[in-house]
C-alpha cells in the first residue's frame, strides 16, 4: 500500500445523466475524503437538471474554496455516461485523468432517431488526446452483477480510489460506505467497489 | 429523521452539509421561531430541510402560496415577537418587494431573516437579476457567504443583528453557495429565542405619512449602527500580503468572487502580490474600512459577481474623502452577465500584477454533440395534455405559458410555448395578448402557480371580460421543485398543519362559470372538453387532473403495473413517436420500441396509436 498524500491539491469534475445518482455519488466521495482527513469543497447545480438533462458537479480536495470548475481546470474526470464524459472532456486539464462508464444512455434526439450517438472509440480516442490516463469501464453491466444499476456509480468510485491518483484509497470509500450508506444498500456497494478494483486490474 | 445531526449535533462536531443545510443549522443556533417560504431553485433546500426535520416542536415551517405572502406573515409573526427566517429565489423577492419597503421603516422587533437566493449564470432562472440591489434599495443590513461555514455563521449573526436593531436583514446567497457541500463546525443548539412582547405602538408600526415621515430617519440611524458593525464585523477582513511585502497593489472581493480569489492567488502563487480585502457583510459599506484599505494602495481591483455595486461604491468613496487610487473591476472578460471562475479571475489578475498566467487554455467544446435538454418525464401528464391542445388548436392558438415544468413544453414537437414572462403571467399577459390580437390563447399554468399569482389574474379576466383558455395542470404538487406541498395538493398528503382546496371550487368562487374538469390521461375526455371551449367567447378554464408522475412513484407510491409495448411496427407507431416524443420511446433502425423501465404507464400512447400499441404486464 503506497502512503497517500494528504496535502495533494485536486480537483474532479462529475458528469452523469439525471436520475443516475451522480450528486449522490459526489457526495459519498465527498464525505470519504472529509472522513480521511482532507480539506473538502464539493459544488453541484440541482433544478433543470434533474428532468433528464446533464448532472454536473465537482470535489476539490485538499483546500480549495472554490465550489465549481472552469474549463481546464480538472485533475479528474470522472463520467458517469460516456456521451457525457465526451461533453465534459473541455473541463479535464492536459494530462489529467478520465474514469468513465462505457454504458450509453441515449439521449431523447438519438432516441428519436434524429441525431447519432458518437462512436465509443471515437470517444475513447478523444479522451486519450487530452488525457495522461484514462479508462472506460462497463460501470452499468458491472453495477447490475453488483446488484443494482444504480451501484454502476461505484464501480467507478472503486476504480477511480483504487487507481492510486486520490490523496485516498479503496480502504477510505469501504469505510465510508459502511458508514454513509443505508445498511441494505451496502453490500451491493462494497461489491461494486471491488468489480471496479477488479476492472482496473489492481 | 429523529438523529439528524441538524436537529442532534451539539458544539464541537463538524459535519459535511449543503449551503442550504447549512443555513437551517444556522436559524436554529440562532433560535429560529418561523420559517415562512416559498419554493424556488436554488432556496429550496431551506424549508425542505427544515419539513425533513420536523423540528420537534422547535419551530413552524410554513409553505406560503407567494414570496409576498411569506413575507407579510413572517413580518406580522415578527411583529408578534417571533424570530424569523423567510425564503425565497432572486425574482421572488420581486414579488415580496412590496411588503419589503415598508417592513424596513416600521422595523419588526423579532427579528426577521430573509434569504434570497440569487441565481447568476440563470441555472434555473429566467433571469439573474443581482439582488444586491434590493440590499441598497430598501436598506437592508446584507450577508454574502461564500462557504457552507460561512453560510451557518452569517445566518446567526444576520437574525442576532436583525434583533439587536429590529430591522429586516438579507442573507443573499448565489446557486454556487447554495449548492455548495463543505464541512461546517456546529456550535451548541440553545432553545428558540424568547419572544419580545409585543407593544401596541400606531405611531411607528401603521405607517400613515406623518408615520412614515418620522420612521425614515429611525431607519437611517439603524442602517448607521448597522454600519459601525459592518466596520468591525468579523465578516469583513483585511489581510496583508504574504512575506510582509510591501505591495500597493490591493483587491477587494465580495460573495463568492472571494473563492475564486483565493484559489486563484494560491494558484499562481501570488499571495505575496496583493493585500486583499474580502467582504462579506457587504452593506451597509464600512467606509472607514475599505478607506482604510484604500489608503495603502495605489491601484484596486474590485471583484464581484453581477452588477458593479461594489466597484462603484468603492469609487464614490474614494473621491468623496479624497483618496488618490484607481479602480478597475468590471471589464470585457469579468462581466456582469454570468459567473466568474477560478480560471477567469487568474487571467485578470496575471494582467493585473503583471505575472504570466499558469492557466493553460482548454481543450475546445466538441462541436455538434446530441445535447441532453431536459424534458418532461415518460408519463408526465403535462404531455398528454399539450398533445390534446395541439390535436385541437395547432397552430392557430398562441400559446401563453407559465413557470413550472410545464414550461418545457416548449420544446418540440409540442411546441405549446410562445411567450412567458414570469410567475402567473399565463393569465393576464394571455389577456392582454388576446385583447390585442384578438387571436385565440390558450394559457397553462400549473396549480402551484395558480395559487401562486394565477388567482388574481383570473379574476381580472373575469372582471374585465378577456378571451382566454386557461388550462390549470393541476397535478397536485409543486413538482418543479421537488414536491412541496401547495394547497391543490391531497388533504392526506398535507397532513393537519394544512388544509386542501379544491381548484374547480376556488375557480368558480373566482366568478369562472365556464369551468370543467377532466383526468389528463384520459385523452377523449380532454379533447373533448378543449373542444367544446374552443369557440366561447370569456374565460373559460380546464382542469387536467393527474399526479406527477414522478410524484406518484416516489411519494404517493403508485406502482403502475402495465406499461405499453409495440403492438405492430409501422407509420402509426413512427407518427406517435414523432408527435408524442416520450423519453420512454426509443428507434432501432426503423422501428420502435418502448424501454420498460422509463414508461410509467400511463398509456397516452395506446389511445394515440390504438393498433400501434398495446399493453402488457410490467
Amino acid at each position: 500500500m503506497k502512503a497517500h498524500d494528504k496535502q495533494k491539491r485536486m480537483r474532479i469534475y462529475f458528469t452523469g445523466v439525471g436520475g443516475q445518482g451522480t450528486l449522490t455519488a459526489t457526495t459519498l466521495l465527498a464525505r470519504t475524503a472529509l472522513q480521511a482527513g482532507l480539506d473538502v469543497v464539493a459544488g453541484e447545480v440541482h433544478g433543470m437538471a434533474q428532468r433528464g438533462g446533464v448532472v454536473e458537479s465537482v470535489l476539490l480536495l485538499g483546500g480549495w474554496r472554490s465550489p465549481k470548475l472552469d474549463f481546464g481546470e480538472a485533475d479528474v474526470l470522472l463520467g458517469f455516461e460516456p456521451l457525457e464524459t465526451l461533453r465534459g472532456l473541455p473541463y479535464l486539464r492536459p494530462g489529467g485523468a478520465v474514469f468513465s462508464s462505457s454504458d450509453p444512455l441515449p439521449p431523447v434526439s438519438v432516441a428519436l432517431g434524429q441525431a447519432a450517438y458518437p462512436d465509443l472509440a471515437l470517444i475513447e480516442e478523444k479522451a486519450r488526446q487530452v488525457a495522461g490516463q484514462s479508462r472506460f469501464i462497463p460501470c452499468r453491466e458491472l453495477g447490475i452483477r453488483a446488484g443494482s444499476a444504480q451501484s454502476g456509480n461505484t464501480v467507478l468510485l472503486g476504480a477511480l480510489c483504487a487507481s492510486g491518483v486520490l490523496p485516498f484509497g479503496v480502504d477510505a470509500l469501504e469505510a465510508a460506505i459502511r458508514i454513509f450508506l443505508p445498511p441494505r444498500l451496502q453490500e451491493s456497494n462494497l461489491q461494486a467497489l471491488e468489480l471496479g478494483k477488479a476492472a482496473l486490474g489492481v | 429523521m429523529g438523529n439528524d445531526p441538524l436537529l442532534r449535533g451539539v458544539r464541537g462536531e463538524r459535519h459535511l452539509l449543503l449551503g442550504n443545510e447549512a443555513i437551517v443549522r444556522g436559524a436554529l443556533e440562532a433560535g429560529v421561531h418561523m420559517i415562512t417560504c416559498y419554493p424556488g431553485t436554488p432556496s429550496s433546500e431551506v424549508p425542505d430541510t427544515f419539513l425533513r426535520l420536523g423540528g420537534e416542536g422547535r419551530y413552524r415551517l410554513e409553505y406560503s402560496i407567494n414570496e409576498k405572502v411569506a413575507l407579510e406573515v413572517g413580518a406580522g409573526a415578527a411583529l408578534a415577537g417571533a424570530m424569523c427566517l423567510v425564503t425565497m429565489k432572486h425574482v421572488g423577492l420581486n414579488v415580496a418587494a412590496d411588503p419589503l419597503f415598508t417592513s424596513v421603516y416600521t422595523g419588526l422587533p423579532g427579528g426577521l431573516v430573509l434569504l434570497t437566493a440569487d441565481d447568476p449564470g440563470c441555472h434555473s432562472s429566467q433571469n439573474e437579476q443581482d439582488n444586491r440591489h434590493y440590499a441598497r434599495f430598501a436598506s437592508l443590513p446584507c450577508f454574502e457567504p461564500a462557504s457552507a461555514q460561512e453560510a451557518k455563521e452569517m445566518t446567526r449573526e444576520a437574525f442576532r443583528l436583525a434583533r439587536e436593531l429590529q430591522q429586516p436583514v438579507m442573507l443573499r446567497t448565489t446557486t454556487r453557495v447554495s449548492h455548495m457541500r463543505g464541512p461546517v463546525d456546529f456550535d451548541d443548539l440553545p432553545a428558540p429565542q424568547p419572544k419580545v412582547a409585543f407593544q401596541r405602538d400606531p405611531g411607528r408600526f401603521v405607517p400613515v405619512p406623518a408615520v412614515a415621515r418620522k420612521r425614515h430617519p429611525a431607519l437611517l440611524a439603524n442602517m448607521e449602527k448597522a454600519r459601525q458593525i459592518a466596520e468591525n464585523s468579523r465578516f469583513n477582513v483585511a489581510r496583508e500580503p504574504a512575506g510582509g511585502s510591501a505591495t500597493r497593489i490591493g483587491i477587494i472581493a465580495s460573495g463568492v468572487a472571494r473563492n475564486y480569489l483565493a484559489d486563484a492567488l494560491a494558484g499562481g502563487g501570488w499571495e505575496d502580490r496583493a493585500r486583499v480585502l474580502e467582504l462579506g457583510m457587504t452593506w451597509p459599506l464600512p467606509r472607514d474600512l475599505i478607506s482604510d484599505f484604500l489608503q495603502k494602495c495605489d491601484r484596486v481591483l474590485v471583484l464581484e459577481e453581477g452588477a458593479d455595486l461594489l466597484e462603484e461604491s468603492v469609487r464614490a468613496l474614494a473621491q468623496r474623502r479624497g483618496i488618490n487610487v484607481r479602480i478597475e473591476g468590471k471589464d470585457e472578460d469579468l462581466t456582469e452577465q454570468g459567473e466568474y471562475s477560478t480560471t477567469l479571475v487568474m487571467r485578470r489578475l496575471a494582467v493585473w500584477l503583471n505575472c504570466p498566467c499558469p492557466a493553460k487554455p482548454a481543450r475546445p467544446v466538441e462541436p455538434d454533440l446530441p445535447g441532453r435538454p431536459p424534458n418532461l418525464c415518460a408519463g408526465c401528464s403535462h404531455r398528454a395534455v399539450y398533445y390534446a391542445v395541439r390535436h385541437v388548436f395547432g397552430d392557430e392558438a398562441i400559446y401563453s405559458s407559465d413557470i413550472g415544468c410545464y414550461t418545457l413544453g416548449l420544446l418540440p414537437p409540442l411546441r405549446v410555448a410562445d411567450f412567458l414572462v414570469c410567475m402567473g403571467s399565463s393569465v393576464s399577459a394571455g389577456s392582454g395578448f388576446a385583447r390585442a390580437s384578438g387571436k385565440p390563447v390558450v394559457g397553462f399554468i400549473g396549480d402551484s402557480t395558480f395559487f401562486h399569482s394565477g388567482m388574481t389574474g383570473l379574476v381580472n379576466a373575469v372582471f374585465n371580460r378577456h378571451n382566454l383558455l386557461l388550462v390549470i395542470l393541476d397535478n397536485g404538487t409543486t413538482a418543479m421543485t421537488g414536491h412541496q406541498p401547495n394547497p391543490g395538493m391531497q388533504q392526506d398528503m398535507l397532513g393537519a398543519t394544512s388544509v386542501h382546496m379544491d381548484m374547480e371550487t376556488v375557480v368558480r368562487g373566482l366568478g369562472v362559470t365556464e369551468c370543467a374538469r377532466v383526468r389528463a390521461f384520459n385523452l377523449k375526455s380532454v379533447i373533448r372538453a378543449l373542444e367544446s371551449m374552443k369557440d366561447k367567447p370569456g374565460v373559460r378554464v380546464l382542469i387536467a387532473e393527474e399526479p406527477c408522475a414522478l410524484y406518484a412513484r416516489r411519494r404517493l407510491k403508485k406502482s403502475q403495473p402495465r406499461v405499453a409495448e409495440v403492438a405492430r411496427q409501422g407509420e402509426e407507431a413512427l407518427r406517435c413517436l414523432e408527435q408524442l416524443a416520450c423519453p420512454a420511446f426509443y428507434r432501432r433502425g426503423d422501428n420502435l420500441a418502448v424501454d420498460e423501465t422509463l414508461c410509467s404507464g400511463c398509456m397516452i400512447c395506446l389511445q394515440i396509436a390504438p393498433t400501434a400499441f398495446k399493453a402488457k404486464k410490467r
